[in-house]
Formats: structure tokens, sequence, C-alpha cells
């Protein structure tokens, strides 16, 4: 066992690491990242939080708001694997697995995200449960430190199990393990979990009139379903071309009408919210009129507001087109990039930071990052994407069955 | 209630210290790169290096109103300690526990208040806030213009929604004479009047805001690790070693009281205070929230907040609650009081009033 | 498992270094902990290191001065009142009742008015009535009778003297010309004021005359709601009592309740925040 456990780690290592010359330049490019990177965040963590752009006045920066975002993204994983065990589409069992790794890797980088806002992380151990003292059950906080974490560990023990299982081969999808199916029905359950309570920790404060709306559960969910099914695609679409693992259009299809249900749900959530507001137009829209129109000069956020709203109409009716959904090496690729840097940028520009505008004291600010802080934002998701890269690689040579496992004596000779 | 005389705590050798002597020496590598910058010119020579040791041990403790005495004795030590040599004077750290039957109350005259700042420059002085990069004050006063109701009688046929083509008859909907007329409101308040210019300005009024110590704060309820709590006395504290900086409290408070250490504090010697409280005035690390807290230091030993003592016009009054002779108490039965943000239902222990 | 031939790690790692290696040289050649608003950063500095100020004062400017005393409280090395660097207004208090007399028997008025007056402390007035520095004897090194001869009457008048305090003494604003000089002031004894009913009474408790007229005040004031006090917060504790003229000028009250002073300077501007204006609220609606 031990040293099947040990041949598993180092040939998917092994051939993950393998590939092409755009795969070994994107591999340095990250690495580049991470290393450069590693400097700003040792000027971070030594120096505290006063090498970011964060204030007493806006105090939540991009690392929040990129927290945000792969809540989204790791949410809605889950819509690659509940087809195949709910549905039991075909098609899509063999792929949940994908779904499981993109699910854990960005709930991993969320969580670096959340080291990176935190001011003490050496302190962590106060929030390690019998360690520290949780403040349970009131913080929304501890809640979504709860659920992250039982996500993260459920996708972890999910892929671990079936990759090993094939990499020996002996996964059998009719003689799983007594206790997988239901580790399996839990991940997908707790994907919107980990989103609703990520939006409850905002939509909990009622001083942040923007945020204190009952729409944003919902809003997170549809921005989760359009975001995350499009990097989804673009994996197996490069999956597809560059790997051994067939992937059927159908597969690509449920997503690309995931994105385009999602995208309406977005605009109806964001018409109701506007208008909520803006009919009354009372103090609790000071921030959207902030986003929309900019106040006495101050307009930074009004070509993101504008720019993403635009970019989310235009996907949605771009996605509806059959010609468009269908162009699998053009057009569906583009759009799915459009989509997920909307939703990416949507998070601090439109939902995080023009919300603390007007401040509880009446004041006006504008957010200004620094480098270091734009420098580790990049290098946390380096660090996602080379694990991501490198995981998904490892786990389609097991798919493919390039990777598998060889008995000792026949491995002996190379 | 002050512990001047526990300088060799941390050398005592006992049951529960000793569970942590191994993680300590450990630690004292690490810890040793934080706390790198620090004088350690006359700490008694325990080991090698005793600020590391301090820290390792510092970064080791509890809670501190779950410790035992003889934990907090110890923590009081190691602050102790530091701190006088850190800022090369004798500091006292004390833990002078809550009062007995005391709801600790303020209450602001806002017809009063001239906005001269005094309150904020005071509050500074007292509590070893950060100095500069970043500038930490605790209270912020807002300027807020009276209702001067400057409005053209010509423009009295335009309103808004405005008179539109598509079948309003001419008949009038809206008005558009919108002016400020004052009210405490935070839409037109600038907290950032010049200083040479004087005060008070006849057309504007001012609201000083710092922590209104809320009966039901939003802060103690968002915080993961219960760092920051509401002591007997109604006064709302945070235990600096046990916030983990995550800022979920400043989210969530309506006031903006919270204030954090971005980076760490530069806090001059011969400006320090040395006479502080665990969970009062202590000179702050790197990461970690602070607030008002009533000037705890002070008054649990019974003597008035600095921001009270500041103020040239007597618009603070501060007391306790449950005494129905105090200032506080009075000026509830007898004037006009209001709370601010009444809406949030966080019911402050902070008043405001005409006086 | 396949290893890859020694040259080829080689290459990678040499590549690797050279990465690692220009990426740190790229990141540290940036200017990248460029501060935002490095001026108040240095105002800050300055003002938190500058020499204390040591002539100061409380509440009106050039009639409550106090002077810093190093070192009144030696167990935490404390002065007497620490000022600001800017106004020289007093801040802080490091001893609360520095320079205090008890403030001596005051009246009962009503039981709910009966004042907490057991511990309560003032600055005295009188040894500050050196008015042109004449001499210990205060207004009477002039006004006793020979250098300046006691008034017959209250009949207003101008005088020649005094005009800073008083610009035109036929034209005093207290009491809106109901009121004269030596309503207040003792026409033959100067180092003290009279009551409505001529009875002397001590500059150090001008509360006695101020409040035989201005009652609803008098009693705020009594009962703590009005006025400043500072010490101790207990009912009955040791408390420092302001009395009315250290607010108020009453010469002047009428038209100016309180002399406006120089606010202290304002917080810096929240990072990257230009001009004050951008941060104040709306001051038109839309």
């Amino acid at each position: 066992m031990g040293r099947t456990i040990i041949s598993f780690v180092v040939d998917v290592a092994s051939y993950a690491l393998k590939g092409g010359t755009k795969y070994k330049a994107w591999l340095i490019f990250l690495l580049f990242i991470i290393v450069t990177g590693s400097y700003t965040a040792y000027i971070q963590l030594s120096e505290g939080l006063i090498t970011i752009g964060a204030t007493d006045e806006i105090p939540m920066e991009l690392f929040f708001a990129n927290f945000i975002f792969t809540a989204h993204v790791a949410a809605a994983a889950i819509l690659v694997v509940a087809p195949g065990y709910f549905y039991h589409r075909k098609d899509m069992k063999e792929l949940a697995v994908i779904g499981e790794i993109i699910a854990m890797v960005f709930v991993a980088t969320g969580i670096t995200f959340i080291l990176f806002h935190m001011g003490r992380p050496d302190r962590l151990w106060h929030m390690v449960p019998f360690l520290g003292y949780l403040n349970f059950p009131n913080s929304m906080l501890v809640y979504d430190t709860i659920v992250l974490n039982v996500y993260l560990y459920l996708n972890l023990i999910g892929i671990s199990y079936i990759l090993y299982k094939k990499y020996v081969g002996e996964f059998d999808t009719k003689a799983l393990a007594r206790w997988f199916t239901p580790v399996i029905y839990l991940a997908i359950i707790w994907g919107p979990l980990i989103h609703i309570c990520t939006a409850f920790v905002l939509s909990s404060n009622a001083r942040m009139g923007a945020w204190s709306t009952a729409v944003m559960p919902f809003g997170f969910l549809a921005m989760a379903g359009a975001s995350g099914p499009s990097l989804v695609i673009l994996l197996f679409l490069m999956i597809r071309k560059y790997t051994k693992l067939h992937i059927n259009d159908s597969v690509i299809d449920l997503m690309s009408t995931i994105i385009g249900w999602s995208l309406g749900i977005i605009m109806l959530v964001f018409a109701a919210e506007y208008f909520t507001a803006l009919y009354s137009n009372t103090e609790h829209a000071a921030p959207l009129n902030y986003s929309m129109f900019g106040h006495e000069g101050l307009n930074m956020y009004v070509p993101w507001f504008w720019g993403t709203v635009g970019t989310i109409v235009i996907c949605f009716i771009a996605i509806l087109i059959p010609r468009v959904r269908k162009s699998y090496d053009r057009w569906l690729p583009l759009v799915c990039i459009a989509i997920f840097l909307a939703i990416l940028v949507e998070k601090p520009m439109m939902l995080v930071f023009p919300a603390f505008s007007p401040s509880p004291l009446g004041e006006y600010v504008e957010y200004h990052p620094t480098f270091i802080e734009l420098y580790n934002v990049a290098l946390t998701w380096a660090v996602g994407f080379l694990s991501l890269t490198l995981i998904v690689k490892g786990a389609v040579g097991i798919l493919t069955g390039e990777v598998r496992y060889r008995k000792p004596e026949a491995s002996a000779s190379s | 209630m002050s512990h001047k005389e526990t300088d060799n705590s941390t050398k005592k050798d006992n049951a529960t210290t000793s569970r942590r002597n191994f993680l300590k020496k450990i630690g004292i590598a690490g810890a040793a790169a934080l706390m790198s910058d620090n004088a350690s010119a006359d700490v008694s020579a325990g080991s090698s290096n005793p600020d590391a040791e301090i820290t390792a041990s510092e970064w080791l403790q509890g809670h501190f109103v779950l410790m035992s005495d003889e934990e907090k004795k110890n923590a009081i030590g190691r602050l102790e300690k530091r701190y006088t040599a850190q800022y090369g004077k004798k500091t006292t750290v004390s833990d002078a526990p809550p009062l007995e039957g005391v709801l600790f109350g303020y209450a602001l005259d806002i017809s009063k208040c001239i906005g001269c700042r005094r309150c904020v420059h005071a509050c500074v002085k007292e509590n070893n806030q950060s100095r500069y990069n970043p500038v930490i004050q605790w209270i912020q006063v807002m300027k807020i213009p009276r209702g001067n109701f400057a409005f053209s009688a010509e423009k009295l046929n335009e309103g808004f929604p405005k008179s539109s083509a598509m079948g309003d008859y001419g008949v009038q909907v809206g008005g558009n004479a919108y002016a400020p007329v004052g009210g405490l409101s935070v839409e037109h308040a600038d907290s950032y009047y010049p200083a040479d210019e004087k005060v008070p300005d006849k057309n504007f009024f001012y609201v000083p805001v710092q922590c209104q110590q809320c009966e039901k704060p939003p802060c103690v309820k968002a915080c993961p690790v219960r760092a920051t709590f509401r002591d007997p006395n109604g006064v709302v504290l945070i235990d600096y070693n046990w916030c983990i900086g995550c800022r979920m409290c400043q989210l969530a408070c309506p006031y903006q009281a919270r204030h954090f250490n971005w980076g760490e504090p530069n806090l001059p010697a011969e400006e320090m205070n040395p006479k502080t409280h665990y969970f009062g005035n202590r000179p702050r690390m790197r990461g970690v929230m602070e607030k008002c807290t009533f000037c705890l230091q002070r008054t649990r030993e019974g003597r008035n907040p600095a921001c009270l003592e500041a103020c040239p016009v007597g618009a603070r009054k501060f007391g306790n609650l449950l005494d129905p002779d105090s200032d506080v108490r009075k000026i509830l039965a007898t004037k006009k009081v209001f709370r601010f943000k009444d809406e949030m239902s966080t019911y402050p222990k902070f008043f405001y009033y005409i006086g | 498992m396949k290893l890859q031939s020694a040259p080829v790690t080689i290459i990678i790692a040499l590549a690797l270094l050279a990465v690692v290696a220009g990426g740190l040289a790229l990141v540290g050649g940036l200017d990248i902990r460029k501060e935002k608003n490095p001026g108040d950063n240095e105002l800050a500095k300055a003002a938190a290191t500058a020499q204390p100020v040591t002539n100061c004062f409380e509440s009106r400017e050039t009639y409550s001065a106090v002077a810093r005393t190093e070192n009144v409280v030696p167990q935490y090395g404390y002065p007497n009142v620490k000022c600001s660097n800017t106004t020289s207004g007093v801040l802080w208090y490091g001893d609360p009742f520095d320079g205090t007399i008890p403030m001596g028997e005051m009246p009962k008025v009503a039981d709910e008015t009966q004042g907490d007056f057991v511990n309560a402390v003032v600055k005295p007035r009188e040894p500050r009535l050196t008015y042109f520095n004449m001499g210990p004897d205060g207004c009477a090194t002039c006004h006793n009778g020979t250098i300046v001869p006691f008034p017959k009457d209250k009949t207003p008048r101008l005088i020649g003297m005094h005009q800073d305090i008083v610009a035109n003494s036929l034209q005093l604003m207290h009491g809106r010309g109901a009121l004269w000089c030596l309503d207040c002031h003792s026409a033959t004894n100067r180092n003290r004021l009279l009551d409505r009913r001529g009875n002397e009474i001590t500059f150090n408790q001008p509360q006695r005359l101020c409040g035989s007229c201005h009652g609803e005040k008098y009693i705020d004031w009594r009962e703590g709601i009005h006025g400043k006090r500072i010490g101790e917060w207990k009912t009955g504790g040791k408390k420092r009592w302001w009395v009315c003229t250290e607010c108020h000028n009453p010469h002047t009250v009428q038209t100016i309740r309180f002399q406006p002073i120089n606010p202290e300077p304002p917080p810096p501007l929240p990072r990257g925040m230009k001009i004050a204006d951008y941060v104040r609220g709306d001051q038109s609606a839309h």
C-alpha cells in the first residue's frame, strides 16, 4: 500500500510535468510569478497590511474580492459533478473528477487569499476548534471557515479516492466503496452552501447598505453558474485539444446552456436590485449611484460598472446564438474568457469597493491598490493555476490510462 | 489594582508553563525575526534572547479573559518587561477588573460641541495610538451644515420628476428644494475641515463620533474568535493578543469606530503613556484592531476619560447609568437625547443630546 | 518512472535560477513601497516629536492660561498638562487637580440641586487679578480710593481705561443696557464681585453672581449637566469644576457665547485622496 501511494504520487507528478513547449512555457510563466511574488508576499507578511491599499475607510481589499470570486468558481464546479451523479449522464460521470479538482483548487486559492487578507496570519490557530475559541453560532465568518474547509477536504477525499483507484485499476462505478457516494453527494450539496455562507458574510453587515440585500446569495449563485462553467469550458476545450481524453460536445453544450441561464438570472438579480434601490433613491442607493455615475468628480468605478454590465449583457446575447455556442475553437472560448474576466472584475470594482462609499460618516473614497497588493493577488492566482494545471494534467493522465500502476518488477527496469 | 513587581514571573517554572517551554524554544528563532527591531537594553538576562522568549510566550497565550490568575500574572509581567525595555520608561500594565454595579454611559451635547478636535488628540495622547503610518485616531469629528435654506423662488415651478411630454397635464409632482436642513445626517458631513479656520463656524454644527459602546454590538457578533467582547461594565473591549486581524468587526461597525493597525504602530517613546491597562491603552502590535474603550485604564480607577477632560466647552459627560444621580442619568431624564444611527438597532450607550 | 538525464536536469536548474534571479531583480528594482500620502506622515511625525509647548490655555484663549510643569506625577513621569503643538490648547491632564483649591461653600438651593460640592475644587481666579502686573493687591493696587477714586454711583459713563475688556463702557452688551460694570463689580472693593443683593463674592466663585440671573443654566451647572468637570466620574467623587468665567467672557457673552478658537489638525485624508471636497458629502442634491 505504502509503495503504491509513493509510486502514485511520483507517476502523477512526472506525468504532470511533461508536455509541449507551450505547456512548459505556461508552467515557467506561473513559476516566475510565484518566485517573484514570494518577495512581495514576504514584504507584506513582514511589514503588515500597510503595504496594501486598504484603509479604515475601505478595509476590504483585492484579496477579499478575489476570495469571493474563487468561492464562485469552487461552488460552480459541482455543475460538472452533479449531472454525472444525479442525472447519470454517462458523458459526464468520467469528468466529475475534473470538476472536483476545480472546486478543491479554487477553495484552496480562496483560503490563501484569506490568509493574505488577515492581519495576523500567525494567529490562525485561534480559529482552530479546541485550540482557540470560535464565536459559534454568532460569527458568519466561522460558518464560512467551516464550510470552506469541509468542502476542501470533501473534494480532496473524493479526488484522491477516484484517481488512486483508477490508477491501481480498481475503479468501477458499479462497485464504489459504500462511503464514497455519500461523500460525493455531500460535496455536491456543499457547493452551494459555501456560496450562501460567503454571501451571508457580506449581507450580514447591516451597515453596508449596498450589501444588505436578500438577493445576494441568488446573485452569487448565478455568478457562480456563469463564471465556473466558463472556466470549465475553457479547460475542457484545452483538454480535448491537447490530450487524448475524449470529451463529448454534449458536455460543452450543457455548460454553455448553464452559462446562458446563469447570465439571465444575473441580469434579473441586478435589475431587481437596481430597481429597488433607484426607484425610491434613498440613502441606500448612494453606493449604487456612486458606482453608476460617480460622485463630485470621483468616478473611478463608473467605467468598470458599465463595462461589466455591458459585457454580461453582450455575452448573454452572444451565448443565445447557436453559432457562437457551437464555435468551439473560436467564439465560445472568447465569450467564456469575457465572462470569467467580467465576473472577476465585478467583485472588487462593483461589489466590494464602491459599497464602502459613502462611509458610515459620509465620506466618499476611492480604492488605490498598491503594487505589492496586485502582485500578491497575481501570486495567489499563479499558485492556484499552477496547482490546477498540474493536478488536472495528472488526472487526465490517469483518466486516459497513460498513467497507471505497474507492478514493481515491471517498473524497476526503467 | 496595578501589577508592578512581576518581573521574574516569566522565569517561574510551574506545571502550566512547562508544557509550553518546548514550543517556546522552537518558536524563539522565528520570533526573533518578528521582534528584531525592539530594543532589549534593560531586560534581565534569563536566556540568550529574552525578547524572543517573551514573544514566543505571548504568541502562545490564550484569551486573557479565560486565563487563570497565574497565567494573567505572567502575561502582564511579560508585557511590562517588554514595554519598559522598548520605551525606556517604567510601564505598568493593569488588569484591574470590571467595577461592581456600574454600567458606563456617555453623553455628548451637540449644541455645545465647537468642533475643536481636542478630544481627538487628547485620546491619542492618552491611548498610545500609532502617530504616523498609520495615523490612528479613535474619534472623528463631523462638520455638518445647519439648515441654511438658500433657495431661489424662480425655481419653484421646476421639479423632479420633471414635467414630461408623456401626459402629466402640467400637474407638478415634485420640487427641487433639496438644500441641506441640518439634522444628524452624515450625507453632508465633512471630517477634514482645516485647522486654520476658527471654530465654531456659525453655519455648521459638529458631531464627534467614537465607539458607541453598543448594548447590541454588531462587531462582537461578527468576531470569529471572540477577541472582542462586551465587559460587565458595558464597554466593548478587544484582547489585542487574541485578535487575528480579519476586520469583520470593522465591516460590521456602523460608526466607523474601529481602527486597524495596518502596519507596525509608530509610537515615539517620549509620547508613550506608561500607565496602561491590558484591554485599554497598552501599546498595540501590527495587524490588530483597536478602538475607544472609554479610557478603561482611567475609568476603572474612577477617573474620567481623556476626551471628556480635554473638551474645552464641557460638552462631554460620563458616568454610571445605574446611578440615578450621575450626570448622564440626569441628562437622559431632562434633555432631548438621541442615539446615532438608531435604525441600526445597536442600542449605543453613547448619547447625543441638545442641552 | 523515468529520470531525466543529468545535463538536462542541470540546464533546467540553471534556467530556474535565472528566472528566480531575474524576477527578484525586477521586483526589487521597482519602487514598490511608495507611500500614497507621504506629506501627511511627515506632518504627523514632526508633530509627534516636537518640543512640548509650555504656555497653554484651557477653554478661553488668553484667560485660562496654564504653564506646563514637568514630573508632577512622578510615578508615571506625567507633566501637569500636555498641550497642542499647533494651538497651545490643553489636551491632556496628568494631574486634574493641579493648582486647585476647594470650591468653598455653595448655597443650598433645593433638594434636587444639592450639588456635588463636598469634593469640588476649582482653579482660583484671585491670584490672577494682576492687571498690568501692578502688584499683589490685585485690582485694589489702583482701585484703592486714592489712585482711582471710588465711583459715587452706578450711572453708566464713558471710562477711559480697560477698553480691551469693554471697548465702549456705554454700550456694555451684557444685559443689553440693563446692566453696567458696577452692577457686578464692587465699587469699593474691586477685588470682589457683587451679587444681586449687594453681597461681596470672590472672583473664585463667579457662579454665585451669574446664577442669580441665569437660574436655569445655574441649576444645570449645579447638577453637572452644564459646564465642564474633570477628575473622578463617580457621584460625590473629587472633581475640578469649571466656573462660568472659565468658558464665557461675561463682558461679551451676549454676542459671543464662546470665543471661537482654532481647531486641532484634521486627520490625514484617506489614502490616495487629494482634496477634502472629494470626501466631503454631497452638497447639492440630484
